[in-house]
Order: C-alpha cells, then structure tokens, then sequence
C-alpha cells in the first residue's frame, strides 16, 4: 500500500496528541503554507524578471540613497497594473479608499459583514426548505415522483445567470438576493439529507425494534444521529455557494452595501488603483474560506463524539 | 469532507430499471407536470395581465427565441467556443493537480486545501482581473474564469477515483508483482474514469454558467452574457429570456455529449449498464 492510499486531509499522526498545538497545526498545514509561500515567491519573482522598474530607498550613513531597479525583460501581464505588488496590495488595505474616508480594510469588512448576513438569511432559509423537502421525500413516495423531476429540474436553470432578473423582478431588495443563496443551497442540503437518512445500520433498527422503540424514538435516536455526518457535507456546499450567490446577487442589485458592488467600483477604478481591486477579491476570498470554516468548526464541536467520520463522500 | 453532489443520485433513488412500459408511467406524472406548469404559466400571465418585465409568458420567450435567432446563434457559437474551451484548459489543469495530489502524500496536502479554498471562494469576482489580463473582448478571459469554476470538481473526483480503489483488486495485482505504472493502469485508472466523467457532467453546467456570468462583467457587445444583460437594462425581457434558454441548451447538450462519451469509454461500468437496460 502506497502511502497516496491513506490520503486524507484530516489524517493526523497518532503521536501528535501529546504535541502542542501550534505544533500540530503546523505539522499539517506545512505543504499547503510553503505551496502558498511558493505561489507569493512566483508572484514576485515575475515581476522581479518582467516587470516594472523599482524604485528603493536605501540609508546608507544618515544619506539616503535612491536606487533604482530596472528587471531584465518586460511583460505585460506582469506590469504594475496588471500584476501589483504584493505589498501594494496588502497596503491598500491599510490606507483609505477615498481620500479623507476610512481605511479600505474598514470598507471592505463592513461590506463583507452585509454579504455574510444577506448570504446567512439564504443559507438558513435555503437549508430549512432542503431538508424539509428531504423528509417529505423519505416519507411519501407520491410526493417523491411528483417533486423529484422538479427538484432536478430546479439544478439545470443557471440561477447565477438569470440573477440579474430575478433581482428586478422580485423588487425586494437585499431579500431577493438571500432568495438567491436560498435556490443555490437547498439542493445539496437536500441530496445530502436524503443520503444520510437512508445511512443507519439496518441492525440498529432491528435493535430498537426489539425494544419496542416509537418511530419517534428511532427518529431521535438512529436517524438523525446517523444523518448528521452527511448533512455537514451538504452544509458546508451550501454555505460555500450561499456567498457566492449573494455575491453574483449584489452586481446587477445597485445594493451598494455589499462586497459584490464594491468589486463593481473597484473594477471601474481599476487603472488609477489596480490593488484596491485585488485587495477587495483579496476579502472576498477570505469571506468565503471564512464562512467554509465556519461550518467546518461547528461540525468538529457538533460532531466531536463520533467515533469516526463515515466515508461521506462515497 | 466538502464534495460534489449530483443530480443523477437523486435520479437514481427513483428510477425502476425494468423494461420501457413502466419506465413511461414512472416519467408519466412528471411529464404531465411540465405541461401544466407550462401551460399555467401562459395563462396566469395572460388572465392576470402580468407585465412582460415581471414574467414573460413561455409564448413570448419563443417568439423572441425567434425572432433573435440570427443574433443568438452568433452568441451561442461564442459561448461554445469559450465554455468548452475553459471546461478543456481546466479539466486539464485539473487533472494534472489530481494525479500528482493522489501520487504524492505532500502534495496532496497542499493541493487539496488549495482546491477546497478555491472553491470557497466566489472566483466569479476575478472576472475583471482577467479582462484586463487578456483583454474583456479575448476569449480567455471567459475561459480562465471556467477554469476556476471547474478545477475543484474535476480534481476532486480525479482524486477520489485515483485513491478510492478496491483494495482486495490492489492486494491482487500486488500479489502478481505489479510494479506501480501497472497498479496505476490496471487499477487505479480504470477506477478513476466513472468519477472522471461525473465531475466532466457538473464541470459542463458549470463551464455555461461561468461565460454568461463573466461575460456580465464586460465582453464582446455579441456574447451571450453580454447581449443578455444588455436586454435585461433596456427592459427587454423576453429576448433576455431567450438567450437564457440558448444558455440552457448549450449547457443540456454538454452534459449529453459527456454521456455520450462516457458510454463509449466506459461500457463495462455498472452505472452506465443500468442506464442501459
């Protein structure tokens, strides 16, 4: 057996539960940090063979000394414009937007609190109505042949595309892009709750039986315990596309609030400030992995007595 | 784990695999649910006197299905172009990133959370960037956005298909001596191709999706997302509608073309022969 065959990303060493824990965070995630330390180095590296001249100010015996870098060659997806520096965009953050106002840093996390709270009203809506649509679907096989067809056929229209339309047509506001991350996240939430109530162990049930357990009990005690794992997984896609819907929401909304739009004001500024347009993509990202993480944390603290995680992606 | 979900699981869960009188009654009540719906649809717009800019009647749509049908069939061969270009770079891409996060422990793990990020990510917001990369009226600029729409499902199955193997079927071929080039293509691939072609399914909605949705952020005045929006602020619904329905068709005849292939490649895989008989 290879070591590939135990692949996992959760794969701990035993022995680690005796290390601290910046130990053990770090023995984890050390490929992922130096892959990203890479992709920064790569960054910077084009832009140090093709990119624009930098200018550096050096103190050389209380004089300040202006050199001047001038790369090798000159590529023009590596220019300034197209490629800022690393460090322009991390500045960005740290200065105002707009002369006089807030940091950028500031702007971006208020619009970034509006999504998240837009993209939480979908998420809890388009959850409580996916797993609703899960139980009718285990409980009645009519209702089954009627919606089935509907709920696939809900999959194949490109909300993200009509976005636009449905922004204006329901007229409602930040309340009509939460219905948009609603329709992006019920259906995983659905799928994934239909695979976990079908997933108890038939000897469990016979068990309960035995005991003349109610089907609320078995209910309580083997289905939805048994279901949890693989509700995770459906939340986790759920949330991931609930920002992404409300993001998509925000372009066409003129709700200018959002991250969405900002991304719109930065973009049309783009040539006189092309860091605060990677700055704003900069928070969107981390928006999302934020939200990702989230649920991830909340599965470790709901799901911290399971004796191990099922394969919940077979 | 994060995972891919799909909608032929759920087809799965219902379909009866005997022969073709009961499979027609089985589609029977859905089909019959079309129908209502649309035909409910036109007359709640026409009894009810909706306006065109809240719901266009399924009617109208057709008619501006019509008569834009020159218009749309230049912005349906640009989506094509650059849907199917995308989904080929980043199926690619993807598939690369696969095989060397499921050969290599280490790259595995640097791989695989960089793909789970990715795909938290709303990588729709980069669509400025890329036109002022490549230019909004290139072609690649739509294309490196399907590219980040793609990568996750693509070689997060190709993983799943390249690790998931059946180990009685790898203690068998270790047990004849096979070297690992012989693991790889007596077992390992084989096994990887059903989850290959599943993620190539959800990769060919995504790849329509991802031009359209670029293509509102800037793009030649032709294509499809761009045209679509441009209907949309004139107040001109059903063309828009129209071109979604084009969006639509590209996207169904991606998936069916994969099918297609799928049952070329891959006869011999249970899934396909139930779909069969």
């Amino acid at each position: 057996m290879t070591t590939s065959d135990t692949l996992s990303i959760a794969a701990a060493l035993p022995s680690a539960q005796t290390r601290s824990l910046p130990v053990r965070l770090l023995h984890r995630w050390w490929p992922l940090l130096v892959f990203l330390l890479l992709l920064g180095i790569g960054w910077e590296a084009t832009k140090l063979v093709g990119g624009q001249a930098i200018k550096i100010d050096t103190v050389i015996l209380g004089q300040t000394v202006q050199t001047t870098y001038k790369p090798p060659l000159k590529f023009k997806f590596a220019n300034d414009l197209n490629l800022p520096h690393l460090w322009d965009i991390v500045g960005a953050l740290g200065r105002p937007a707009q002369r006089g106002g807030p940091p950028l840093l500031l702007v971006l996390l208020d619009g970034a609190f509006f999504t998240f709270r837009v993209a939480l009203v979908g998420f809890a809506l388009g959850s409580s109505l996916g797993l609703l649509l899960a139980v009718l679907l285990i409980r009645s096989k009519l209702l089954n042949r009627a919606l089935v067809p509907f709920i696939v056929a809900s999959q194949t229209i490109p909300i993200l595309v009509i976005a636009p339309m449905v922004v204006i047509w329901l007229r409602a506001g930040w309340f009509s892009i939460a219905i948009i991350a609603a329709y992006l996240s019920f259906f995983p939430v659905t799928v994934s709750a239909l695979r976990g109530l079908r997933a108890f162990s038939p000897e469990m049930l016979d068990l309960l039986q035995t005991y003349a357990a109610s089907p609320l009990e078995i209910i309580r005690h083997l289905r939805v315990p048994a279901a949890m794992p693989y509700l995770f997984v459906g939340f986790k896609i759920a949330a991931t596309a609930s920002i992404i819907g409300t993001i998509v929401g925000e372009l066409p909304s003129g709700i200018s609030e959002g991250l969405g739009s900002l991304v719109l004001t930065f973009a049309q500024y783009y040539s006189t400030g092309p860091a605060k347009l990677w700055a704003c993509i900069l928070v969107v990202a981390g928006l999302g992995i934020t939200t990702f993480l989230i649920v991830q944390v909340i599965e470790m603290v709901a799901l911290r007595n399971y004796p191990r995680r099922p394969d919940t992606t077979a | 784990m994060s995972e891919v979900l799909q909608t032929s699981e759920l087809i799965q869960h219902t379909r009866n695999k005997s022969d073709m009188w009961p499979r027609i009654m089985h589609a029977l009540p859905a089909l019959l649910l079309v129908v209502i719906i649309l035909v409910g649809w036109e007359l709640f717009t026409k009894v009810f006197n909706i306006q065109q800019f809240l719901l266009p009647s399924p009617s109208a749509i057709l008619a501006a299905f019509v008569d834009n049908g020159e218009q749309l069939l230049v912005s349906a061969r640009m989506a094509i172009f650059e849907s199917a270009g995308g989904l080929l770079l980043g199926t690619m891409l993807a598939t690369t990133a696969g095989f060397i996060a499921a050969r290599w422990n280490v790259a595995g793990r640097a791989l695989i959370p960089f793909a789970i990020g990715l795909n938290a990510v709303p990588t729709l917001v980069f669509a400025p960037i890329m036109n002022n990369w490549f230019g909004s009226i290139n072609p690649l600029s739509k294309m490196m956005i399907v590219v980040t729409l793609v990568y996750y499902p693509i070689m997060f199955n190709v993983v799943r298909g390249l690790t998931l193997v059946d180990m009685s079927a790898l203690e068998v071929v270790q047990s004849y001596g096979a070297n690992e080039w012989q693991i790889f293509t007596k077992v390992r691939f084989p096994n990887m191709l059903p989850f290959f072609f599943n993620a190539l399914k959800i990769g060919a909605t995504l790849s329509v999706i991802g031009t359209v949705v670029a293509g509102y952020f800037g793009g030649q005045r032709a294509a499809l997302g761009v045209w679509i929006l441009n209907q949309v602020i004139l107040f001109r619904f059903p063309p828009a509608w129209s071109g979604i329905l084009v969006a639509c068709l590209i996207g169904i005849s991606f998936y069916l073309i994969i099918s297609l292939i799928e049952r070329l490649v891959l006869p011999w895989h249970n899934s396909v022969r139930g779909q069969a008989d």
